[in-house]
């Protein structure tokens, strides 16, 4: 008869242990690209996305509920970000990040029939910005049309616009040439001309668009590229007499681009969507209660980077709307996750972002952003938290989500 | 023992030319086969639709491939580009109102045409010159793919399948794009055996082992290369459509890239040049070793025994996969397939030591 107490014993005590605390554990599963394509950026912005919810868990939690990061490489595959969603989603995840444009298409579709919540910060489909269409895609920042529509609202408030020349210098890729139409309706309505000039992907040798840039003689230059082909731009342009203070890029334009460049880049402007460096209230605290505490996820001298805090913010919002999810007092599901997310209304994580609202339409979240220049040892924002031309981007977004309905 | 030779005679031709001429393979296909089919009674979604279902779709792919690099001798380093154009034809011809089971065998037709034209490269030049060819059908696919918006699909270049149904069953539900699958890798697998022992095979070993000596006992190198091209291609962009409408369900360009031709080279590599288990082998190997990789390394990190960096921890599956692909080629050069064959040898007169095949 012992062994049967003994078993019962046993049972109890694990049945004891196993048994569902009071608060919940809250999943995300951030399935990225760690080994092919997004290399340049994965790496930080992964690392400050860990952190952050190591800062979370640390002071408390969502009301008490801890928030669990799933990892994993999906090497930039479709198939392996369609085999690590399916493991993750019954692991218990409902907001997903895969920081890649082909795995969040593959993806996409299954994500909103699964009802769980897809972010794309700074990539995937701009349209997915109407939340009418895609009501569980959540792009969260300023799609490139609005990235394209800050730099060009920019260089009018510095020289004004009328007349003038642009060089639209992209990579050859439906990524590359996402910012045409917003080029194409500003140039009619502001009166300056542009011109595009594509180079081959990845974009290690750009010289022959770079020397039809020179003759094109341009007021301006806007660098559309990811990775290392950013840094070959600005290298090459410069080579072709284009000054650095003329070229402003995309939000792809980072700390270790400037170091690849060099001195040279002193006066680059770009695009961006989270204030860098560590002189922030969270950055401070992820300081001392993370990364001093040992527990952070990767190399300390990447904290404060630009993608590092573009992780950062990424995970202060999902953690802000899950907070607002969790308020009606029900589980956090995806459904009650996207309700969250819809209820954010100006929050700016305590200065790292331009007050970002939410709602069931707009799931860009306003699409603020500012123009920071690289001053030889950081960047340094030029401009205010602005929206360019809202109007415009919401149309294209809304023409673009009428296609992606009709099958596209 | 286990296969139990004593007392199989072949008394007929008939019996002498079956595919599966031993009792005991023959019961094992059926009961693989019966497996097959029945995996979605038994197999969790996440299994069938991660794992199963994507290993049948690339064995059918791997099968194509091996026929043209296997059986004929010729290189193709753009497969993926065949398929690409199988799957967007098949996605524009039943938008255009084609019937889906007619669309299927037109975009194989197209991807045929297509790839015979680039395969006509093959009858100038051999080997690695060959590679160059088939690299640049691969570009050039990919440039044309990516930018022309009526072929890749606007502005995102991201095409969704229509809904369709094959034979009155919608291909909706996850089982039935299984068996619509499945039912395309078996007809492949049929198909590539009995192919060996045609004329048409024949021929093709033979312009593979030499061409001028095939051409010297009666087999025309030209017909015989472009129809591998052709046949191979077929195949291809059957799968292509098959992978399009069954696996991804939108289509983007990266699904067909330059890695993935590499990858199907490498199914074929790995798994044995020209073989029927060697595909099946070779593409299970290199889809799904690295997930489980991934997946396991995961799970040691978790439990905290690789203490390493996020980084090095994405990276470490990688160079596990790596060692792992040399160390079977090292081992056995042929590759799975004759792995397998070793060991089904080994069976074969099991407990005595030697076989005669």
């Amino acid at each position: 008869m012992t062994w049967m107490r003994k078993l019962a014993l046993t049972t109890a005590l694990v049945a004891g242990l196993s048994a569902p605390v009071a608060a919940e554990d809250i999943k995300f599963g951030l399935l990225q690209d760690f080994t092919a394509v997004y290399t340049f950026v994965t790496g930080q912005y992964n690392q400050g996305q860990q952190d952050y919810l190591a800062l979370l868990n640390a002071e408390g939690g969502i009301d008490g509920n801890t928030v669990t990061a799933i990892v994993r490489d999906t090497g930039n595959q479709p198939q392996r970000g369609i085999e690590a969603y399916n493991r993750a989603k019954e692991e218990g995840a409902i907001l997903f990040d895969f920081l890649s444009t082909p795995v969040s298409a593959a993806v996409l579709d299954q994500i909103q029939a699964d009802k769980n919540i897809l972010i794309t910060p700074a990539h995937g489909r701009g349209d997915a910005s109407d939340g009418t269409v895609f009501p569980y895609v959540f792009p969260m920042m300023p799609t490139y049309w609005a990235q394209a529509a800050t730099l060009i609202d920019h260089m009018k408030s510095t020289d004004g616009l009328d007349g003038k020349k642009i060089a639209f210098v992209h990579i050859d890729s439906p990524f590359g040439r996402e910012p045409l139409p917003i080029l194409e309706a500003l140039a009619a309505e502001e009166g300056f001309e542009y011109q595009a000039f594509p180079y081959a992907s990845p974009g290690n040798e750009q010289s022959a668009a770079w020397s039809e840039v020179r003759r094109y003689r341009p007021d301006y230059v806007m660098i559309w590229g990811a990775g290392g082909g950013q840094a070959v731009s600005v290298r090459t342009a410069i080579q072709n007499g284009v000054r650095p203070e003329q070229i402003h890029s995309v939000i792809w334009l980072a700390e270790t681009d400037a170091a690849n460049v060099g001195p040279a880049m002193k006066g680059v402007k770009r695009f961006e969507a989270t204030a860098s460096g560590t002189e922030h209230p969270i950055l401070q605290r992820i300081q001392q209660q993370v990364i001093d505490a040992g527990k952070g996820s990767g190399d300390q001298a990447n904290v404060g980077n630009s993608y590092y805090n573009l992780g950062v913010a990424t995970m202060a919002i999902a953690a802000e709307a899950a907070r607002l999810g969790l308020e009606g007092g029900q589980p956090l599901t995806g459904e009650t996750l996207k309700a969250g997310f819809e209820k954010i209304a100006g929050y700016d994580a305590e200065g790292l972002l331009p007050a970002v609202t939410y709602t069931a339409e707009d799931h860009q979240g306003g699409g603020a952003g500012r123009v920071s220049e690289w001053d030889g040892e950081k960047w340094v924002p030029v401009s205010d938290w602005t929206v360019a031309y809202p109007d415009l981007i919401r149309r294209v977004i809304e023409e673009s989500a009428t296609k992606y309905k009709e099958g596209n | 023992m286990f296969y139990r030779l004593s007392g199989t005679y072949h008394t007929s031709y008939a019996a002498d030319r079956k595919l599966w001429k031993i009792p005991a393979d023959r019961w094992m296909v059926i009961l693989l086969l019966i497996l097959a089919v029945l995996a979605p009674l038994y197999v969790s979604p996440l299994y069938l639709g991660s794992y199963v279902l994507p290993w049948v779709i690339w064995s059918a792919a791997a099968l194509s491939l091996t026929l043209l690099m296997g059986l004929a001798g010729q290189l193709h380093f753009g497969f993926a580009a065949v398929m690409a154009i199988g799957a967007y034809a098949s996605i524009h011809l039943v938008r255009f109102g084609v019937p889906f089971e007619l669309a299927l065998l037109l975009s194989g037709l197209i991807a045929a045409a297509i790839g015979t034209v680039f395969g006509g490269a093959a009858l100038r030049v051999k080997g690695l010159y060959l590679v160059m060819a088939t690299l640049a059908m691969q570009y050039l696919v990919d440039w044309v793919v990516v930018n022309v918006p009526a072929i890749s699909g606007g502005a995102h270049a991201t095409l969704r399948t229509p809904e369709v149904s094959f034979l009155f069953v919608p291909v909706e539900s996850l089982a039935a794009r299984y068996w619509l699958a499945l039912g395309w890798a078996v007809v492949l697998t049929v198909f590539f055996m009995n192919v060996k022992r045609t004329s048409f095979g024949r021929a093709l070993v033979a312009i593979r082992d030499k061409d001028f000596a095939a051409a010297v006992i009666g087999v025309d190198p030209f017909r015989t290369k472009l129809m591998a091209f052709a046949t191979s291609s077929f195949m291809g962009g059957v799968t292509g459509a098959i992978l399009a409408y069954c696996f991804y369900r939108a289509v983007t360009p990266e699904q067909f890239g330059f890695n993935v031709s590499i990858q199907l080279v490498a199914m074929v590599l790995v798994g044995g040049l020209g073989s029927v288990i060697g595909s099946w082998l070779g593409a299970g190997f290199v889809l799904l070793m690295p997930i489980f990789l991934t997946n396991v390394v995961s799970g040691l990190a978790a439990g905290g025994w690789v203490p390493v960096s996020q980084n090095f921890l994405s990276h470490l599956p990688l160079m596990i996969y790596g060692a792992m692909i040399i160390g079977f080629l090292l081992l056995e050069p042929l590759g799975l397939a004759k792995i397998y064959d070793n060991i089904r040898k080994y069976f074969l007169v099991w407990p005595f030591r030697h076989a005669r095949s």
